[in-house]
């Protein structure tokens, strides 16, 4: 049965049955936190907080020549199967692992400052490679290098080793 | 008279600070969120101790997946019509020649002038087809262009 409420004034019933008065509404909140947790949990899953770095490369001009003497030069040759040769100018490559590689560069780099490196990656060699000669000319702080296409001189040249 | 004390069954914990919190860190992660593109060529990154951020608008992105495929991708729709038409609108790249790339690299700078390149390469794939690329960025005139890598944490 519905009820009257009957209003009466307050300080003639102050003994009986206390009726609380609603102030404002009260919504539960729970399901909206619920979503909301579980949006943030998926959230901060699924963000990838470290983007992608990037290594940048400046090529030259097409048409630029720079004439270098040999002795000015290292050349670092990467074979199809991914060993790396080094040599100084005309000498003879030597072989060099990759844990190697940076000592290589810098006791060369120290003893000669106008050292310019020169990569030559075989065609058939991996990408990886160069960016790892390239990774590790950037951590020894070596600026001066440049890319050069891997013929099949250099190839005669390693296969003798 | 004594008082009466009530016995607490259970008790009732505020718990407004930290829906507060919730909802800030959701708002942070929704809005710092940036879903990646879906991809069509599956790229394995390689990884470098370079920390330099590519850069984040007006880029050219050359993907070049593991079997040489080069995908071409322009981050503005409306360029990304212009240069392959209105099927490849929504898409995030396009496959391509390397016969066409010289040609469409043109177009696309010629359109926008401050577009950046950046090249996306498996770490598996040939030096070849990176060569190849480079060749062709050269003869084109870009000169300046990043290659992705993935953070070295050694």
């Amino acid at each position: 049965m519905a009820e009257v409420d009957v209003k009466e004034s307050r300080g003639k019933q102050k003994h009986s049955k206390k009726k609380r008065r609603r102030v404002g509404v009260r919504i539960d909140m729970t399901p909206m936190v619920d979503i909301a947790f579980l949006l943030l949990t998926f959230f901060m899953l699924t963000t990838t907080m470290n983007k992608p770095q990037a290594m940048e490369i400046n090529l030259p001009p097409g048409d630029s020549k720079v004439d270098v003497p040999a002795s000015n030069l290292l050349t670092l040759r990467v074979s199809e199967n991914g060993t790396i040769y080094w040599n100084l100018g005309t000498e003879k490559p030597e072989k060099v692992t990759p844990a190697e590689l940076r000592k290589v560069l810098k006791e060369k780099n120290s003893a000669n400052p106008k050292l310019i490196t020169l990569i030559k990656v075989d065609r058939k060699g991996k990408y990886i490679m160069m960016v790892n000669i390239m990774d590790e000319l950037n951590v020894s702080d070596i600026t001066r290098f440049s890319l050069a296409p891997f013929d099949d001189k250099d190839k005669q040249l390693i296969e003798k080793i | 008279m004594p008082k009466i004390h009530r016995k607490r069954v259970g008790f009732k914990l505020d718990m407004t600070p930290m829906v507060d919190v919730g909802f800030l860190l959701l708002t942070f992660f929704m809005l710092t969120t940036q879903f990646k593109p879906s991809e069509d060529l599956q790229i394995t990154l390689p990884s470098s101790h370079s920390v330099f951020k590519i850069p984040g608008a007006d880029v050219i992105t050359l993907s070049i997946g593991k079997e040489g495929q080069i995908m071409l991708g322009v981050d503005s729709e409306l360029l990304r019509e212009a240069l392959f038409g209105q099927a490849a609108k929504l898409k995030g790249g396009v496959l391509v020649q390397t016969s066409e790339l010289a040609n469409l690299l043109i177009q696309a700078r010629t359109r926008n002038p401050r577009l950046k390149t950046v090249i996306k390469a498996d770490k598996d794939v040939d030096y070849g087809v990176i060569e190849d690329v480079m060749n062709i960025l050269q003869k084109v005139n870009i000169t300046r262009f990043n290659l992705v890598t993935e953070l070295d944490k050694n």
